[in-house]
């Protein structure tokens, strides 16, 4: 069977040679590479496709190797992989701003609202909500500036992870 | 070596200890024989160039409040810059209480006995995050060497750590829990599920917060150590007013269980990088380093050759800064000598 991946590089010296080191030793064929120096992520890493065939056996052999390498791979046959993100608000949201906020979120391109949950306060203003995000890889960084804004123009506390 | 300590708080006295207790294993280990030759508080001073008695000097202090009633050698509303120029010293330790609207008098003591090229020690935060290049350029100029490890996180070691344990690195970040106090309000917050208040009010009967808890609760205390990072450990050129800074006093119990759910702690995080400059509540892993409880310091130093390397100590207590004033003085003993 064949699987597309795409990888995220750094763009220094040897790292499409490590990248591809395992593939080859762990019996699967490399079909194709495309690598383009100047096409970069917002990051500054740079995404590289890659064709592989083998087993099934082998192929999950070799994704385990690069992903054990800290090599991100961002898309698996055409699908973007995505990174969970957490935040939590604290501040009177349900009187006024719930529907907003989800709406706010689910409509950044490549983020979708995965989970919510309450909790209550006696004084409202000091309500908290947790929202799990799932966001494509790539995005996180301009996706939590995009919520501490929305956050500071509602007047809510926003606490993200670091 | 003579020290000239400025301002006889936890501080000054821890140092005197230690001096004291390490007296023997100095001479010993570095052939350092350190005396302490004026001392100064808000009183007045204690001089005497044949060195001072550290029991003596700490017992006045504690029975009348005043250094200047130390016996035969103490001296009434004398100001300490008369007490540099009077007197013959090699090094100032300068931990008189932090001022972080001008630095003062602290910076005034400090550019004083640099010109006089003396060497000076300091865990005084407020100059340094306000005046940290004047105070560079000016031990510069005259050969003197400045030393600051206690300034940032006690007992961690960071600032030393950072120059020669990790010398021949960029180091591009670092992310940290810099405030003890916060620290322990938000991990008995987390353990208790107690509200803000009445644990900040707990905090203050144990000590661990002061009776005006501002410039820790809201995360000034930390801003300042960011600052002395930049500046010092990622070599840039910034100020107080350059810190995006949130405290925990908005906080809710609510919050850490809606986190702990998910298996994340509410933690205050300094962060100093060349793109950012910020103190902030966050969200850290249950089991990460940072997951820290009480009133633990930790920081993240982030590095092109030694990848990420993470420190952990008491951020706060007389002996402990007391530890990194000790370590200064001997580096710069090694280096004079």
């Amino acid at each position: 069977m064949r699987l597309n991946l795409v990888l995220e590089l750094l763009d220094v010296p040897g790292q499409l040679l490590d990248a591809l080191d395992p593939i080859g030793k762990l019996g699967a064929n490399i079909v194709a590479v495309i690598h383009q120096r100047d096409v970069k992520t917002e990051r500054g890493t740079i995404p590289v496709h890659i064709s592989i065939e083998g087993d099934r056996e082998t192929l999950k052999r070799v994704l385990k190797s690069i992903e054990e390498m800290d090599i991100q791979i961002i898309e698996v046959d055409g699908v973007v992989k995505k990174e969970k993100i957490t935040t939590i608000l604290i501040g009177n949201i349900v009187d006024k701003d719930l529907k907003e906020t989800i709406k706010v979120l689910n409509n950044i391109n490549g983020v979708r609202v995965a989970d919510l949950n309450l909790k209550m306060s006696d004084n409202p203003e000091e309500s908290a909500s947790r929202i799990v995000i799932e966001a494509d890889y790539g995005i996180k960084k301009e996706l939590i500036r995009n919520i501490n804004e929305y956050g500071k123009s509602k007047g809510f506390l926003v606490i993200n992870e670091i | 070596m003579k020290l000239c300590i400025i301002g006889f708080g936890a501080v000054g006295k821890g140092v005197s200890k230690v001096v004291s207790m390490k007296k023997k294993m100095l001479i010993e280990k570095y052939g350092l024989d350190i005396s302490v030759v004026a001392v100064t508080d808000r009183s007045g001073a204690a001089v005497n160039p044949d060195g001072l008695d550290i029991e003596l000097l700490i017992e006045t202090k504690e029975k009348t409040g005043k250094i200047s009633d130390y016996p035969e050698y103490g001296i009434s509303n004398i100001p300490s810059v008369q007490v540099l120029d009077d007197i013959d010293y090699d090094c100032l330790i300068e931990v008189s209480p932090t001022n972080i609207d001008d630095g003062e008098p602290a910076r005034t003591h400090m550019l004083k006995a640099m010109q006089d090229g003396k060497d000076v020690v300091t865990s005084n935060k407020g100059p340094l995050s306000l005046n940290f290049g004047e105070l560079t350029s000016a031990a510069d100029s005259t050969n003197a060497q400045f030393k600051y490890e206690a300034s940032v996180g006690g007992a961690m070691p960071i600032i030393n750590f950072a120059h020669e344990t990790l010398a021949g690195n960029n180091i591009t970040s670092v992310l940290g829990i810099l405030n003890g106090t916060c620290n322990y309000i938000l991990s008995r917050m987390a353990n208790e599920g107690s509200p803000y208040l009445q644990t900040l009010n707990e905090a203050q009967e144990l000590g661990i917060a002061e009776t005006d808890p501002t410039q820790d609760v809201e995360g000034i205390d930390a801003a300042c150590k960011i600052v002395i990072l930049a500046n010092s450990v990622l070599n840039m050129d910034v100020s107080l007013k350059d810190v995006k800074v949130v405290g925990i006093s908005k906080i809710t119990p609510e919050s850490i269980a809606l986190a702990k759910k998910e298996g994340l702690l509410i933690k205050l995080i300094g962060v100093a990088s060349h793109d950012n400059l910020e103190v902030s509540p966050r969200l850290v892993r249950e089991g990460s380093p940072f997951a820290v409880d009480g009133t633990l310091n930790v920081a993240t130093l982030r590095t092109d050759l030694a990848d990420d390397v993470t420190v952990v100590g008491k951020g706060a207590g007389s002996i402990e800064t007391a530890s990194a004033i000790l370590s200064d003085i001997i580096s710069i003993w090694k280096a004079r000598t």
